[in-house]
């Protein structure tokens, strides 16, 4: 899916990319900015805590040096009570670190029972004083006294609740004073004190806030709140707070390792509240007292937590917009690409109308769409000019198939020809080698003359087949005139020569036969002789021939003369089977259609000339017709059939007229059919003679326009071996042995002709067939053997 | 003369028989034309023409089996004529009529192909 379109690769490709190195990039500065956010939280941290301690250092600090030099001045110097009084209430007034102080004499040095402690504290803002030698107090008994006597040191003393005293909680720095008497012993002079208050260490913890719920705590030594977040915590140990066993040991490590000095830092289930926290503690150097803090990391962090989505949301945005613009430049760039690719589909579907997108700039995609164009131009005029051509060929070829059949019709018979008469049997056929060839044959019987001619006009094709035009035109108008071969010769070569520029000329055989004597009287153009079946042999029939006719004009020819017996045939031909080629070049030759020429004595003649044909096809085999081919026989019938005329005298004659009404042939038919019942002749035969006698009639029915109350009529001549049939209409003149149109035979049955197929009829089922026209009437006689 | 036609027709192997008795000549073609077409309407795969009793045959009755021929190839079935007559296989030889046309020269071929259509149509 995402290979199928450009766009949608590149787009998300690049995306994909600008993701992978945009994220990295932005993961890798995270990573990098993150930890220095996180020092920089640290350090913030650790700076906030340390000033707070420095600030409470420097606060405990101050407490302890005012006190240590008030004791140190009390060791030094004398004073008496009421100086010890005025001193320390200067020290408190003018020292609002401290809560309270005290001076407390050795009951002993004091002079008095009692003893002397005089306290000044600072009770809600407002210096008082308060003795503390008096009976309930008992000053010397408390810890701050004890604690530091027995020290001997300076000491902070546990923080407890001083009633009767300063009233609140409180710890207390206690300062003995000793001196040295006159014996050198030391001995304990007083106790200077000054108070804090717990509540004031608040100030100072409350630096050490962390966050919103982080907090800062202070415990003695022995790990009593001295500040916390609560109040309630004051004075409370710290196990107090903890919950869990292991919370408490961890705190409990942790204090100690604070109170060596250490500073220590844990991470801690926060106390009060869910998560994770931190606890820091180190200890006060002054007061050796361990302080620490808690925060939440997760408050820390916050700025963190905000850098990061400060950055994460900055990554996305940058590239939903790098996305944005990927797509928006691909497709500004690939729209083209897709405009054409549908373009081209459309054009190779055949529409090549389709408008191009137009093209943008000269890069690539511009060069495109540009070439695509001018193969679309090209594309167009191609196929319009092989429609032009595909258009022309077509026509062409009707016109060359219009030509064929006008030359066909020229010859006699359309070019296949057979005509039977009592004197002769003619067969001819023309078969160009193209569409339209130059080879000619023609006959006509006029009288007692046969006049025929067969001719070989120069090359093939369409210029021939005009040629060929001309000259059986002149031939037709010569025959039957009585002009003799070598004249007509020398008149159609003459005819012929007259405006023949481009020296086209034919050769021609021309003969006239005498049916009485049979003398063939014949003039050849240098035309291929003709070949004489006599007998058992065939031989070429000698002639003097002159040139071929239309070069030159003014030419004679001579006159040859052959005289044919019964039982002859005579094959004329051109020089299309003679010089036939077959796939080794070698020629057919007058040798070889001599010897199939003899091969065919039997046959008849329409069968011979089929037969020879066929001969000059298996010779030439695969190879093509190079030339046109044309053959024409002339059969003499064997003496024995010439008796057909001997017959006439015996003929019974019956004649009958028919009007042209709807049953003619109907009518015609049971005529004949009751006339052939009375006459002798095999039932077949008689059939075959209604069935010629029914086309016959019907052609003259169907062609002839004769109005319906014109009558034709049939005259019926038998004898015992023949019946001679002739039919006379008054129809317009049409020679049907000639004129009519035959259908081509043997076509499938998509292809074949229904019409022409009477007159195929005609003359194969009768032995004899011709034509007059007499008296304004078509007559058609046929004969019919009526023998076995 | 005179031309009596007769029509069997076996729905089940679709096959239409049609005996001409007598002559098909001009007179005669135009009914037997009749006769004919209406039966080449009818669609059947195969139309017999039984020539056993067809006497006489001119061009007049070969144009309308020309027809019929053309009609019953266009449209994918056939026409087969049977039982030609001698003189009437002669007229269709020497015209070269209809090359194509199946040819039964007696009833026993006919019957065999017959058979082996019906056979065809029992299988399917």
């Amino acid at each position: 899916m995402i290979g199928n379109s450009i766009t949608t690769r590149l787009i998300v490709l690049l995306t994909l990319s600008a993701v992978v190195i945009i994220g990295s990039g932005m993961l890798l500065d995270y990573r990098l900015s993150s930890e220095q956010v996180l020092e920089r939280v640290q350090l913030e941290s650790q700076d906030a805590v340390r000033a707070a301690v420095t600030d409470m250092e420097h606060w405990l600090d101050g407490v302890e040096g005012s006190t240590r030099l008030l004791a140190r001045i009390l060791q030094q110097r004398d004073y008496s009570h009421e100086g010890l009084q005025q001193m320390l209430k200067d020290v408190v007034e003018n020292n609002q670190d401290i809560y309270g102080a005290t001076i407390a004499l050795n009951p002993s040095q004091a002079g008095s029972s009692r003893g002397f402690a005089p306290y000044y504290f600072h009770r809600q803002g407002i210096l008082t004083y308060a003795n503390l030698a008096d009976e309930q107090y008992q000053y010397p008994e408390q810890a701050w006294y004890r604690e530091s006597v027995a020290a001997g040191k300076p000491v902070w003393v546990t923080p407890y609740f001083d009633a009767g005293g300063g009233d609140i909680l409180m710890t207390t720095y206690a300062v003995p004073v000793f001196r040295v008497d006159g014996d050198g012993q030391r001995f304990l002079y007083a106790v200077v004190t000054a108070d804090i208050a717990l509540a004031e260490l608040e100030a100072f913890l409350r630096q050490l806030r962390q966050g919103d719920n982080g907090f800062g705590f202070l415990l003695s030594r022995t790990g009593i709140f001295l500040g916390a977040p609560d109040p309630d915590y004051l004075m409370h140990h710290y196990a107090d707070l903890v919950s869990s066993t292991e919370g408490l040991e961890r705190w409990s490590a942790m204090f100690k390792a604070a109170l060596h000095g250490q500073i220590v830092s844990q991470q801690i289930p926060c106390p009060q509240f869910s998560g994770a926290c931190v606890l820091r503690m180190s200890k006060l150097e002054s007061t050796g007292w361990p302080v620490g803090i808690v925060y939440s990391e997760k408050e820390i962090l916050a700025p963190l937590r905000n850098y990061q989505f400060k950055t994460a949301l900055i990554s996305l945005l940058s590239l939903l917009i790098m996305a944005i613009a990927v797509v928006v430049v691909t497709r500004r760039i690939t729209r083209p690409l897709e405009d054409l690719a549908r373009t081209s589909g459309d054009i190779a579907r055949g529409k090549l109308d389709t408008p191009l997108p137009r093209a943008r700039g000269s890069d690539e995609v511009a060069h495109l769409i540009e070439s695509f164009g001018s193969m679309k131009k090209d594309l167009k005029t191609y196929i319009a000019d092989l429609e032009t051509a595909a258009a022309s060929r077509a026509r062409l070829e009707g016109e060359l198939g219009a030509a064929r059949a006008i030359q066909m019709s020229m010859l006699p018979q359309g070019g296949e020809a057979i005509e039977t008469t009592e004197h002769y049997c003619l067969w001819a056929r023309v078969r160009p080698a193209k569409s339209v060839g130059g080879d000619l044959y023609s006959f006509y019987r006029a009288g007692n003359s046969l006049f025929f001619a067969v001719g070989d006009v120069s090359d093939k094709g369409v210029p021939a087949a005009l040629f060929m035009a001309r000259a059986i035109s002149l031939i037709q108008q010569l025959a039957g005139t009585g002009i003799t071969p070598a004249l007509a010769m020398a008149a159609v070569n003459n005819a012929l020569e007259s405006g023949n520029d481009n020296c086209m000329f034919v050769t021609l055989f021309l003969g006239v036969l005498d049916l009485e004597n049979l003398e063939l009287h014949f003039a050849s153009a240098g035309h291929t002789p003709p070949s004489l079946h006599r007998g058992d042999s065939v031989h070429s029939v000698e002639q003097d021939s002159g040139p071929a006719l239309g070069l030159a004009p003014n030419l004679d020819y001579p006159d040859n003369c052959l005289q044919l017996q019964a039982g002859d045939r005579l094959a004329v031909f051109t020089d299309g089977i003679d010089e036939a080629f077959n796939a080794d070049n070698a020629m057919f030759g007058i040798e070889g259609f001599n010897r199939a020429l003899q091969a065919h004595r039997p046959c008849t003649t329409a069968s011979t000339g089929a037969g020879l044909l066929q001969a000059v096809d298996n010779f030439a085999g695969d190879t093509p017709q190079s030339d046109d081919i044309t053959l024409l026989l002339l059969d003499i019938p064997a003496a024995g059939a010439r008796s057909v005329n001997a017959l006439d005298k015996d003929l019974q004659r019956s004649v009958r007229s028919f009007t042209c009404g709807e049953r003619l042939a109907g009518e015609v038919l049971d005529w004949l059919q009751a006339l052939l019942q009375k006459t002798a002749g095999t039932a077949e035969a008689k059939g075959e003679l209604l069935v010629a006698a029914e086309e016959i009639v019907t052609n003259i029915h169907k062609y002839a326009q004769l109005p319906a109350a014109a009558s034709i009529t049939v005259t019926a001549e038998s004898s015992s071996e023949l019946i001679v049939l002739e039919v006379s209409d008054p129809g317009m003149a049409f020679n049907p042995l000639q004129d009519s149109t035959r259908s081509t035979l043997g076509s499938a049955t998509a292809e074949a002709e229904i019409g022409g197929l009477g007159i195929h009829l005609i003359t194969t089922l009768t032995d004899q067939q011709s034509y007059r026209h007499e008296d304004g009437c078509n007559i058609l006689r046929v004969t019919k053997l009526l023998g076995s | 003369m005179e031309l009596n036609t007769t029509v069997a027709i076996d729905e089940e192997t679709s096959v239409a028989r049609v005996a001409l008795d007598g002559a098909l000549n001009t007179d005669t073609a135009p009914d037997f034309e009749q006769r004919l077409q209406e039966v080449i309407e009818g669609g059947y795969q195969l139309t017999v023409l039984d020539m056993k009793d067809l006497d006489y045959i001119s061009s007049a009755g070969l144009r309308v089996i020309f027809k019929a021929a053309k009609q019953t190839t266009s449209a994918g079935r056939r026409l087969a004529a049977a039982n030609r007559k001698p003189h009437i296989d002669k007229v269709f030889e020497i015209l070269k009529a209809l090359p194509d046309m199946a040819v039964f020269a007696n009833e026993q071929e006919l019957d065999d192909y017959l058979d082996a259509m019906q056979r065809q149509v029992k299988d399917n």
